[in-house]
């Protein structure tokens, strides 16, 4: 520890620290543009620059490792005037178009000019222009307006792992841009966005729209993966108009994935439902809740008096509250077929449980692990902000390998067990070359010889000291799924890695909790093949199931279909007979369980579009209606208690008997988009228009 | 003792209460300074602030450019803007709306304004027989621009070089 | 002129209507004009304040605004008279007749001219004294038929107020009746014969003030008018009237300032006399004017002071008010009452011989 004098404070801080962040941990303000504290040091701004006692010219902050005895002066007469010399230096050339900037209101450099530039320029020769580069469906881009801090150019290299942009030429002539024009695609760019301190890259989707000072924050959950990120929703006039990062150094960080940060646009889909609707000898009408409920429930009613052959699907993205809620009515009318796992095929686990996925190392350890197998995952697709800390721990010196169907395109160095063979073979082997160099034996890789790839990442994984296995999403929609979870779990035992089944929606932890699965009912692929009725929450299932065509001609053979959905389609207009409006994300209070199974409460954040309503008071009434016990819920917390008392559930792989296939099943997985999770970001216009919402591009990285 | 006298004598003399008659007196002769409205006008101040009104440039553009500088600025929350990004790529209001019954006339959405675009024009002759005409849209607004364009930039001009 | 008109008519009609209708006529001849120049009291008030307030005051009715208090008369004749839910109904009608028919009855005793009076009662003065005290119902009335609380205090205010200065007034009279000697107005008039120093404002001059300052109360004027104080107890005694009922309030009370400004020509100011008897040159260059433009010229003068000074002073606290009446006033009159005497046993000046 040395002692630093700043503006006459002492302040102990650690040796080699810079100078920016002592001063920050002070509360000492220092105006800075190319600093970031995520980012590395490029010291290109100049804006710190500080006085710093025997050093003969003024100092940047962001660059200098504090020493012992250091005497530092923010505000001298000669640190303000480096500051206003430098402050004017980059005004030079920034446009002021302010007026018709949507930084402004926001905007690093308005706040700075306020304090340290000059109410009238000195400079009265023309500024420079700069053409402005297509940067894709999601990035705005101004280039005049860009200070060359390099933040953006840095966030490429060192956190989304693709520079996509690069700073061309030099001094007058440099430019930041894409060099030739192709779009901005990583997954993670919309924090670009965040990083630019000016105008120069700008939110397409809410370009022009709003004022950032007419906004209402509002704290929630991302919903589309089990990472959990902590976001804020910005409204205006009960309408979402943004979303971004809210700070949590365990979850997020200060990042977001783009599909978080844009699929705020579904929630304004002029698909949504705002209405109640019924059909009625095939006509559709617009109706009450009343009468919808009650329709409801003597249709249910009518099938139920014969049979209890009704399937009860909903969307994992739903909250604990809704999915807890819809299972407990359900048993109540003495139905069992719950299920949420459309996508999946192979259901062979089930018979020995229900094994609640999870990931075992808490989302900060990741970025610490030496070695990681990731299992049927493309992982950056999937929960980016998790494949943000294994790529952390990658350029640690991590080894990242890969057992997949097909070759992805990472951003960090992994080595692809890939062959012909197919992925379970691929699996097979590497726990027959950990089991060789364990010298242990199994039965279920007795056959198998193992190839000098997988021992090598057998090696890894033995030599490791924190060594973890991923068993992703690609794992889920494979036919063998529970071979793939058995060899995972194999690999991991003999290796003393931890094996994790990553859950991939946003509550997929939560709805093990919530109990929302077939215990003694039919999978969704059994309803899939046809039911009396269905009661669907949040589902789609041309687009949700696994196989699209028979969940739909299961839907409309079904004699009565209640919809419980936050969006109108002709599609589901033709099997359904009633149509409830839900709300979304933003609409409702609720929970979810993120993928270490830590419980995320939110608020509603705006009303409800039209005539909408929480769908988990939609399920009270229901619960009322059919004179089922224990549905007198006044606040959704209440729900959340009797929620909690349940807990995650395992099952020891181990001791389950299981033979490998005796075919390549890798072609039967058929990959899904990560714009394509669920319905809200199927409808984010500006997202599908990206390459990743195609399963043909998304690979292109 | 003479205070008192004194004191007694202007109290029975009535002195006080003539004064007063004198001074009202000496007001009934001066000349009345009232100003017969409809046929007589006060002169107005180019900084006059009444009716407001929307600018176009010369080509026939609109000035504003939707920055919202105005509505934040306003004391009395009577402007609501909407905006959007037009065909053309340009920033533009959707929606431009003044409540003429919340406003104040302080003239901080003209001084706030980058481009000149909200004015406040010398106009004050306007009247409303029902609510909704009180609440003055972008069309309005522009028309009203148009129709008193010459006067509102002689006055602009008039007044430039105090800014 | 109207006997040799009773005489005419009761040459082919029966005596009792002719007599009726000469009375009705006589009284037609004396109210009308009266409330003529009610009318435009109104609006020389309203002119004279704009005036003094360096205002121009009504001037958009007809010429120089002249047709102003038609213009008023139509509108509060065509207004709607409102009745308050709780009111007493009767006498809220009476209220404003109480008001206005001892203001009308009491020109009965009024001489406009030698001779040129309805009757020439000799004890004119208690007539005009008894019939204005009537004037003071018509304020309580209207005061508790309203049901309101800011009427009823209206109404006490005036009654308590009346009864003050009053006694005030009536001392002053009583100063007026030592030197005359007579309680007949026209003989009043004529006691004050032969020049300006001649009339009775001289050797009672202070009664004069007393008795101008007991009509400003009498009839309710500015700086006497708490009983309509808006500031606190909104209009007072007539907050719930509106339409004609208010505005037969409104005729009594300028009948009331007219009458005032009378009496107090015909009793100081040397009533329908010319202030040049006596000179010589003067004299006989203003003989042609008629007795009734002097009598006119004072009451004009008299009612311009009426307006002047309610442009002037300010309203007076009610304990201000009771003051001034109890403690200056009459004390005053009292003493003033022997002063007259001492000077009336010492035959002093013109006055006393």
């Amino acid at each position: 520890m040395v002692k630093v004098e700043i503006n006459g404070q002492v302040i102990e801080a650690k040796e080699g620290d810079m100078l920016i962040d002592v001063a920050d941990s002070a509360q000492i303000s220092i105006p800075r543009f190319c600093y970031h504290k995520k980012l590395s040091i490029a010291a290109n701004c100049r804006m710190c620059l500080v006085d710093v006692e025997g050093a003969w010219k003024p100092l940047p902050a962001c660059a200098t490792p504090v020493t012992d005895g250091m005497k530092v002066h923010t505000n001298s007469p000669k640190a303000i005037a480096a500051q206003k010399s430098v402050m004017e230096f980059l005004l030079i050339n920034h446009p002021l178009d302010c007026p018709i900037c949507d930084q402004g209101g926001e905007c690093e450099l308005q706040d700075v000019a306020m304090d340290y530039g000059d109410d009238v320029s000195r400079y009265s020769e023309s500024k420079r222009v700069v053409g402005d580069k297509y940067a894709g469906p999601l990035i705005q881009t101004d280039m005049t307006r860009c200070i060359h801090c390099t933040r953006c150019v840095r966030f490429g290299q060192e956190i989304a792992g693709m520079m996509e942009l690069g700073a061309t030429g030099r001094s007058e002539w440099m430019e930041i841009g894409t060099y030739i024009e192709k779009s901005i695609d990583s997954e993670m760019s919309g924090n670009m966005i965040d990083l630019c301190p000016v105008g120069a890259l700008t939110s397409k989707p809410f370009r022009y729209s709003v004022r950032a000072w007419e906004l209402k924050s509002h704290k929630g959950i991302a919903a589309h993966d089990s990472i959990g990120s902590n976001i804020i929703l910005h409204s205006k006039n009960n309408e979402v108009k943004r979303v971004v990062p809210n700070e949590n150094e365990a979850i997020n960080e200060v990042w977001l994935s783009d599909r978080d940060r844009f699929s705020y646009e579904g929630i304004n889909s002029e698909e949504r439902l705002t209405q109640p609707m019924i059909k009625k000898n095939g006509q559709w009408k617009t109706v009450d809740w009343e009468t919808a409920l009650q329709f409801s429930v003597e249709g249910l009613k009518n099938v139920l008096a014969d049979s209890t052959d009704v399937g009860v699907l909903a969307s994992a993205n739903s909250t604990v509250e809704e999915l807890y809620l819809l299972q407990k009515m359900a048993r109540g009318l003495g139905v069992e077929n719950i299920d949420y796992r459309h996508r999946q095929i192979d259901f062979g686990m089930d018979q020995h449980g229900f094994h609640t996925p999870l990931l075992q190392d808490s989302i900060e350890v990741v970025e610490k692990l030496n070695a990681v197998l990731l299992v049927g995952s493309y992982l950056r697709k999937e929960l980016p902000i998790l494949n943000l800390r294994v790529r952390k721990a990658a350029m640690a010196g991590a080894k990242v390998f890969t057992v997949n169907t097909e070759s992805f395109d990472f951003n960090y160095k992994v080595s692809n067990a890939q062959s012909d063979a197919g992925m379970v073979f691929e699996l097979a082997g590497v726990a027959k070359a950990v089991a060789d160099i364990k010298g242990a034996k199994h039965e279920l890789v007795a056959d198998i010889t193992a190839n000098d790839a997988q021992k090598v990442i057998a090696q890894a994984l033995i030599d490791a000291k924190a060594a973890s296995v991923f068993v992703g999403q690609i794992s889920q929609l494979h036919p063998d799924y529970a071979v793939i979870k058995r060899l995972a779990d194999l690999i991991a035992e003999l290796s003393d890695a931890k094996l994790s089944i990553l859950p991939i929606a946003a509550n997929e932890v939560g709805a093990h909790l919530a109990g929302f699965l077939p215990k003694n009912g039919k999978n969704s692929a059994q309803m899939a093949q046809g039911m009396d009725a269905f009661i669907n929450l949040n589902i789609e299932p041309e687009a949700d199931f696994a196989d699209g065509d028979n969940a739909l001609a299961a839907m409309k053979a079904a004699k009565f279909v209640v919809n419980m959905t936050a969006f109108d389609s002709e599609i589901q207009r033709e099997y359904a007979d009633v149509l409830l409006p839900v709300a979304t994300f933003a609409e409702t209070a609720g929970t979810f369980v993120n993928a270490n199974g830590l419980k995320q409460s939110f608020k509603m954040a705006v009303e409800p579009k039209g005539e909408a309503k929480a769908a988990w008071k939609i399920l009270r009434v229901l619960g009322n209606l059919f004179n089922l016990n224990g549905f007198d819920y006044v606040h959704s917390n209440e729900v959340l208690q009797e929620v909690f008392d349940a807990d995650t559930s395992a099952v020891k792989f181990s001791e389950i008997a299981i033979a490998l296939p005796t075919t390549n099943n890798d072609a039967k997985v058929k990959l899904v988009s990560p714009y394509q999770m669920d319905a809200v970001v199927r409808r984010a216009p500006s997202l599908q228009a990206t390459p990743d919402a195609n399963v043909e591009t998304m690979g292109r990285g | 003792m003479i205070r008192s006298i004194k004191h007694q004598i202007k109290t029975w003399g009535l002195t006080e209460l003539f004064k007063g008659l004198s001074v009202t007196g000496k007001y009934l002769f001066k000349k009345k300074i009232t100003v017969r409205y409809p046929e007589e006008k006060t002169p107005l101040s180019p900084r006059f602030r009444g009716h407001h009104a929307l600018r176009r440039y010369e080509n026939g553009e609109e000035r504003c450019i939707a920055c919202k500088l105005c509505e934040a600025v306003c004391p009395a929350n009577a402007i609501t803007i909407e905006s959007e990004e037009r065909e053309d790529g340009t920033r533009r209001t959707t929606q431009y709306d003044i409540d003429m019954f919340k406003c104040i006339y302080c003239g901080f959405c003209e001084e706030a304004c980058p481009v000149d675009a909200i004015v406040e024009t010398r106009v004050f002759e306007y009247e409303f027989q029902e609510r909704g005409p009180h609440i003055r849209t972008k069309e309005d607004l522009l028309a009203f621009g148009d129709k008193y364009e010459e006067q509102i930039a002689a006055d602009r001009a008039a007044d430039a070089k105090y800014r | 002129m109207f006997d040799s008109l009773q005489a005419f008519l009761s040459s082919f009609l029966y005596d009792w209507l002719a007599i009726l209708i000469t009375l009705v006529l006589q009284a037609v001849a004396v109210i009308l004009p009266i409330m003529l120049v009610v009318a435009w009291l109104t609006y020389a008030e309203r002119k004279v304040i704009g005036y003094m307030q360096v205002r121009m005051g009504p001037n958009r009715v007809g010429p120089i605004g002249l047709l102003q208090p038609i213009a008023d008369a139509l509108k509060l004749m065509t207004k709607e008279v409102i009745f308050p839910a709780q009111s007493n109904r009767y006498l809220f009608i009476l209220a404003p007749i109480l008001a206005i028919a001892p203001a009308v009855a009491v020109w009965a005793v009024i001489p406009f001219s030698e001779g040129v009076v309805v009757t020439d009662l000799n004890a004119g003065i208690l007539y005009v004294l008894a019939v204005s005290s009537i004037l003071v119902y018509g304020t309580v009335v209207a005061g508790w038929a309203s049901n309101s609380k800011y009427a009823f205090l209206g109404a006490l205010r005036g009654s308590a107020q009346k009864i003050s200065y009053e006694i005030a007034m009536g001392f002053a009279l009583v100063t007026v009746l030592m030197i005359a000697g007579s309680m007949n107005l026209t003989e009043i008039v004529n006691g004050q014969q032969g020049g300006v120093w001649n009339w009775y404002l001289l050797p009672l001059l202070p009664m004069f003030f007393v008795y101008f300052i007991s009509g400003l109360a009498e009839t309710n004027r500015t700086p006497f008018d708490v009983i309509e104080g808006e500031a606190e107890i909104v209009a007072g005694f007539h907050v719930d009237y509106s339409g004609m009922t208010f505005g037969v309030f409104m005729l009594a009370e300028y009948a009331m300032m007219i009458l005032i400004s009378f009496m107090t020509s015909i009793m100081f100011l040397g009533g329908w006399l010319s202030p040049f008897e006596g000179i010589p040159v003067l004299e006989s260059l203003f003989a042609w004017v008629p007795q009734l433009a002097w009598l006119s010229i004072k009451v004009a003068f008299l009612l311009f002071v009426f307006l002047w000074l309610r442009a002037t002073f300010p309203r007076y606290r009610y304990d201000q008010l009771m003051r001034l009446g109890w403690k200056v006033l009459i004390p005053l009159t009292i003493v003033w009452v022997f002063v007259v005497g001492a000077m009336k046993y010492f035959s002093f000046g013109p006055w006393f011989n």
